[in-house]
C-alpha cells in the first residue's frame, strides 16, 4: 500500500519495467550469443552476417572434447587442442578443490582467534590480512616465478596451489573471524565443561554449527582460484599443470581453433562456477556485500 | 548448585592454563596463515623490489649488477610510460565509472517489487561466476570482424555501412576493454549497492513521499546519502581492479593495436617475461604497486574510521 502511496507516478513502472529488460538483455544477450554458436556447425558459425539461431543443432563441439575424432576434417581446426580437455578440467578442479581445502582449515584456524581470544595485536594482524588482499600480482609474479624455479615447482599444481594461496587466505580469514562472531558462545562453555579438548570442541562443535560459514569461505576459495589467469600462464607450461584458463586462452589466440570449439569450451569452463553460484546463490550473496563492507 | 559450582571450578582451572597463553594460542592458530604470508607475499614484494634496483636479464644473468634506481628511471623516461600510465587512468576510469552507473541502476530496478526481480537477481551472478579468460572468449567472438554479433547487429539494424574490426583500431579498442571489463565486474558492485539500498528504512521515503518530494528530490536527499559508503566502496573496488587488469587485455588486444591498448601491468608482463628483463619488468611492477597503495591506504582508513576493523 505504501509503495502504491509512495510511488504514485505512471512512468516511473514503465521507466523500471523498462531498464529491467535491458539489464536482463545485457547480461544475457552476450552469454546467449556464445551458447549458441557452441551449438552450431563450424560452417553455420562462420557465416556472415551472423546465424543468431543455428539451422542445425549440434553437440559435436562439446563430444570434441572428449573424443576429438568426432570433429572430422575439423580435427586440424583445433581438435588437437581440445584434447587437452579433460586433463586441464582435472588439474583445474584438483587446483581450486586443494586451495577451497587450505583455505578452510586455515581460515578456521585464524578465524577463530580473532572471534574468541583477546591478544594484543590482532586489529593490527586483521588489517595486515587486509593489506595483503590488495597486493597485486603483478607486483610479486616475478618473485614467485624465481621462488618456484629455484624449488623445482615450475608447471606443477603446487605452484599454483601455493600461488592461489596468495590472495584467497587474507579474505578466508576475514570471511571466517566475522561469521565466528555470529555463533553464541555457550556452545564451547557446554563443550569445555565436558572436557573436550579444543581440537575436539572444534571438530564436534563449533564447525559444525559454523558450516555456512566455511561452505562461504571453500566456495570464494574455490572460484577465484577456478577462473584465475595470470599465475596459471607464467608458471605452467604443458599438461601436466595446465589449467581450464589456459586452454581457454589458448583458443582465443589461436586463429585456427574453430569458434564453435572455442565457444563450447567458454561454455565448459563457466558451467562448475555457475552451477556452484546458482546453488548458493543467498551464501555468496550475503559473503559478497560482506566481503565488500569488511574489506 | 554443584553443578554450578563444577563448571565454575572447570572454568577456573582452564581459565588459569588459558589465561596465561591466550596471547601465545591466538598467534599459533594464526600461524598458517601468517606463515603462507610472510613466504607468499611478504617475501616476494620485498624480493621484487630488491630485484627491481639491479640489471638482470635471463638471457644475460652475468650481467646481474646492482644499478639502483636506474631502472625506475629508464621506466618513467621511456617512450612507452606515459601511454601506457595514460591507458591504465583512462581504462580504470571509464570501467569504474561505467560501473557505477550501471551498478546503480541495476540495483535501484533489483531491489523494485517487479516480478522479474528474482529472475534478474539470479542472472546478476552469471557475469560474476564467469572468469576474465571467458569474458575475453566471449567479447573476442563478439567482436570478430567477420562472423561476430556485434557486426551483424548493427548491420543489420543500419547503424553501420561496413564490417568494422572494432578490436584492431585504435579508437574502438579502448571502448572493447572497457566494455568487457564492465561487463565482467558489474554483479559485485550491484550487488554490493543493492544491500545498500536494502539497509534504508522505508520510513525515510514515506516521510520525503508526505513532503510531497519529487522522484528526484526522493534520490536525490534521501537515497544517495544512505548509498555514500557503497558507493565508496564500489569507487574504490573498481579502481583497484582496473589498475591491475590483465587478462582481459592479454586475450582481446594483446596490448595493441601497436601500444594502444597497453596498461602499465601489461608492460611489466611483456618486460619481465618477453624480454626477460627481471630488473626493470619489476620497476614497471612496483609502478603499478605503488599506484594501487595509493588507493588501498584510503581505503583501508575509509574502513578503519568505520570501525569495521575491530580487536
Amino acid at each position: 500500500m505504501s509503495r502504491a502511496l509512495r510511488y504514485g507516478v505512471p512512468w516511473r513502472g514503465l521507466l523500471i519495467h523498462g531498464a529491467s529488460i535491458v539489464f536482463i538483455l545485457w547480461i544475457v544477450l552476450p552469454f546467449g550469443w556464445v551458447v549458441l554458436t557452441s551449438l552450431m556447425t563450424e560452417v553455420e558459425s562462420l557465416s556472415v552476417p551472423p546465424h543468431w539461431i543455428p539451422d542445425y543443432v549440434t553437440l559435436d563441439n562439446y563430444i570434441a572434447f572428449v573424443d576429438p575424432t568426432i570433429l572430422g576434417s575439423q580435427r586440424l581446426a583445433g581438435g588437437g587442442a581440445a584434447q587437452g580437455a579433460p586433463r586441464a578440467m582435472l588439474n583445474s578442479t584438483i587446483v581450486a578443490l586443494s586451495v577451497a581445502v587450505l583455505n578452510m582449515i586455515i581460515g578456521s584456524l585464524a578465524g577463530y582467534a580473532f572471534a574468541r581470544l583477546n591478544f594484543r595485536g590482532s586489529a593490527t594482524l586483521l588489517l595486515v590480512y587486509l593489506a595483503t588482499r590488495m597486493v597485486p600480482a603483478l607486483a610479486i609474479m616475478v618473485s614467485l616465478y624465481l621462488m618456484f624455479q629455484t624449488f623445482g615447482l615450475l608447471d606443477t599444481l603446487l605452484a599454483l596451489i601455493l600461488s592461489y594461496l596468495t590472495f584467497t587466505v587474507p579474505y578466508s580469514v576475514w570471511i571466517m573471524a566475522s561469521y565466528f562472531r555470529t555463533i553464541p558462545r555457550d556452545l564451547e562453555d557446554a563443550a569445555r565443561v565436558d572436557r573436550c579438548n579444543w581440537i575436539n570442541m572444534m571438530l564436534r562443535v563449533f564447525l559444525p554449527v559454523a558450516s555456512p560459514g566455511l561452505v562461504a569461505c571453500a566456495m570464494f576459495a574455490f572460484m577465484s582460484s577456478w577462473g584465475e589467469f595470470l599465475y596459471a600462464l607464467l608458471f605452467t607450461s604443458t599438461l601436466n599443470s595446465r589449467t581450464m584458463p589456459i586452454l581457454i586462452a589458448g583458443f582465443v589466440t589461436d586463429v585456427t581453433v574453430s569458434p564453435t570449439l572455442m565457444n563450447a569450451g567458454g561454455v565448459l569452463a563457466v558451467l562448475p562456477p555457475l552451477v556452484l553460484a546458482l546453488i548458493f546463490q543467498r551464501l555468496i550473496v550475503s559473503g559478497i556485500t560482506a566481503g565488500a563492507v569488511k574489506g | 548448585m554443584a553443578a554450578a559450582e563444577t563448571l565454575a571450578g572447570a572454568r577456573s582451572v582452564r581459565g588459569a592454563r588459558f589465561e596465561l597463553s591466550e596471547r601465545a594460542f591466538a598467534y599459533l592458530l594464526n600461524l598458517p596463515a601468517i606463515l603462507t604470508i610472510l613466504l607468499l607475499v611478504a617475501y616476494p614484494i620485498v624480493d621484487a623490489f630488491w630485484l627491481s634496483l639491479h640489471r638482470y636479464n635471463l638471457r644475460r644473468p652475468e650481467a646481474y649488477a646492482f644499478v639502483g634506481l636506474q631502472n625506475y628511471v629508464d621506466v618513467f623516461t621511456s617512450d612507452q610510460f606515459v601511454p601506457s600510465l595514460g591507458v591504465t587512468l583512462f581504462f580504470t576510469f571509464w570501467s569504474t565509472i561505467g560501473v557505477l552507473v550501471l551498478a546503480l541502476g541495476m540495483a535501484l530496478v533489483a531491489n523494485e517489487h517487479i516480478p522479474q526481480r528474482a529472475i534478474l537477481r539470479a542472472l546478476i551472478l552469471l557475469p560474476w561466476a564467469m572468469s576474465g579468460v571467458v569474458t575475453a572468449l566471449m567479447w573476442k567472438w563478439i567482436f570478430n570482424p567477420n562472423s561476430g554479433a556485434l557486426n551483424g547487429l548493427l548491420y543489420s539494424l543500419g547503424l553501420i555501412s561496413n564490417y568494422r574490426s572494432w578490436l584492431m583500431s585504435p579508437d574502438t579498442s579502448y571502448l572493447a576493454i572497457v566494455t568487457a571489463n564492465v561487463w565482467n565486474t558489474l554483479p559485485f558492485s550491484a550487488l554490493v549497492l543493492l544491500a545498500g539500498l536494502q539497509a534504508i528504512p522505508s520510513e525515510l521515503y514515506d516521510a520525503a513521499k508526505v513532503d510531497r518530494a519529487s522522484l528526484w528530490a526522493r534520490f536525490r536527499h534521501v537515497t544517495l546519502p544512505w548509498l555514500s559508503q557503497p558507493i565508496l566502496i564500489v569507487l574504490i573496488v573498481q579502481a583497484l581492479g582496473g589498475i591491475r587488469i590483465f587478462d582481459i587485455i592479454y586475450l582481446l588486444t594483446g596490448g595493441g593495436p601497436g601500444y594502444q591498448t597497453t596498461t602499465l601491468g601489461f608492460a611489466a608482463y611483456v618486460t619481465s617475461f618477453i624480454s626477460t628483463d627481471i630488473g626493470r619488468g619489476n620497476a614497471w611492477s612496483y609502478t603499478v604497486a605503488l599506484l594501487t597503495l595509493v588507493i588501498a591506504i584510503f581505503y583501508m582508513k575509509l574502513l578503519y574510521g568505520r570501525g569495521d576493523v575491530r580487536s
